[in-house]
């Protein structure tokens, strides 16, 4: 495991290092192709400022209302049905809107039951395998005129909920191994 | 379906402290919103200009072209339409790229910019097929490390640290696979735009 966590330290810099010696030793002016796509990234982070505004005050609103304890309450039994540990439940109403909150939720989760408990283990792998699906998906289209994105939410939500499924039938199956 | 979002989560903030009287907690979460808004696209400005940068330079030297080569037999697959008119491809092979290698901060600005080549010349509002898969693939997630997760648990004196990438990738790999697929079935039950 020590391995994969100097491999993954290697690949930054290398990236950056190939890039210094095609600029370095390249024939044409590879700089002037740095500096021009540099440009388009400010351009584009700031096309993406005002998505980002509107989604973040959004879920900061709703955070902040108090409304979300009392959803999972009620909506604990239906993950009890299918063998989900309803701790969970924050962690997975949370995960698809907001980065900052999902980790406090995981931190949480973890320092009340134990990182090494299956419930513990069972956030790791939801928070390290799903992502941020409804920033994602807002964010790769906010700087076109594409408005209507189609099937791409349904299918990202749906996979981030089945991303919570599989996380508890893996994590069982990986404790027992783990420990026989 | 973005302003839906927006929407429906305002909404039902706004009733429920109005209902609840949590109108204190409301106030505060607007306004650090709107200002955590503007940190957050400050603090990718810079990953964004350095990585636009970087990959620029790949592209104009060729390598792109190389890997879009050896990555075409399994992309044409997943991306039927940007291959077969040759437009965007080099654009989706640098994001994908990048994806794979887990340089997460690295997929955002190059997917931006994918996205705005398979848009280019069209006038409609409606995202193709292939952007779709393309938003369902960075959407989940597959990355080598799970740097942020395994550093909590180090934190947390975990016992179990490195080894829970092996459930972590059988489990985004499975989720990926799974996006790709629906989205080509889905993609392909209702047209492209």
């Amino acid at each position: 495991m020590e391995i994969v966590k100097k491999i993954s330290l290697f690949v930054l810099p290398c990236v950056v290092f190939l890039v210094a010696i095609i600029i370095f030793f390249g024939k044409k002016s590879y700089f002037e192709s740095f500096l021009r796509g540099a440009k388009n990234g400010i351009k584009s982070s700031f096309a993406i400022l005002p998505t980002m505004c509107a989604l973040i005050v959004s879920v900061s609103m709703f955070l902040s209302s108090g409304i979300e304890p009392i959803i999972s309450k009620y909506l604990s039994p239906i993950l009890g049905f299918l063998k989900i540990p309803s701790e969970l439940f924050p962690l997975v109403l949370l995960r698809p809107f907001s980065g900052s909150a999902s980790i406090a939720t995981f931190e949480g989760i973890l320092e009340k039951y134990g990182p090494d408990s299956l419930i513990g283990i069972c956030a790791s792998v939801i928070m390290a395998s799903s992502d941020t699906v409804i920033y994602v998906i807002c964010m790769y289209f906010s700087t076109t005129k594409i408005r209507k994105t189609r099937h791409a939410l349904p299918i990202a939500l749906f996979i981030s909920f089945f991303c919570v499924l599989l996380s508890s039938i893996v994590s069982r199956v990986f404790l027992n191994m783990l420990f026989n | 379906m973005i302003g839906k979002c927006f929407g429906a989560l305002c909404i039902i903030s706004v009733a429920f402290a109005i209902f609840s009287g949590n109108l204190e907690g409301i106030n505060e979460g607007i306004l650090s919103g709107a200002q955590k808004s503007v940190t957050t696209t400050l603090s990718l400005l810079g990953i964004m200009v350095f990585w636009n940068g970087i990959m620029e330079v790949f592209k104009d030297c060729g390598l792109i072209s190389f890997l879009a080569k050896i990555l075409k037999p399994v992309l044409k697959f997943v991306f039927p339409r940007a291959f077969k008119e040759k437009k965007g491809d080099k654009e989706i092979t640098a994001c994908i790229s990048a994806n794979l290698l887990g340089l997460s901060n690295a997929t955002t600005p190059l997917a931006l910019n994918a996205i705005e080549k398979l848009n280019e010349g069209r006038n409609s509002d409606k995202a193709t097929n292939d952007m779709i898969t393309l938003s369902i693939i960075g959407s989940s997630c597959f990355c080598l490390v799970p740097t942020t997760v395994i550093a909590v648990r180090t934190a947390m004196k975990a016992s179990i640290t490195y080894e829970i990438i092996v459930p972590v990738w059988i489990v985004s790999g499975v989720c990926m696979c799974l996006g790709i697929l629906l989205s080509r079935i889905v993609g392909k039950i209702s047209g492209d735009s």
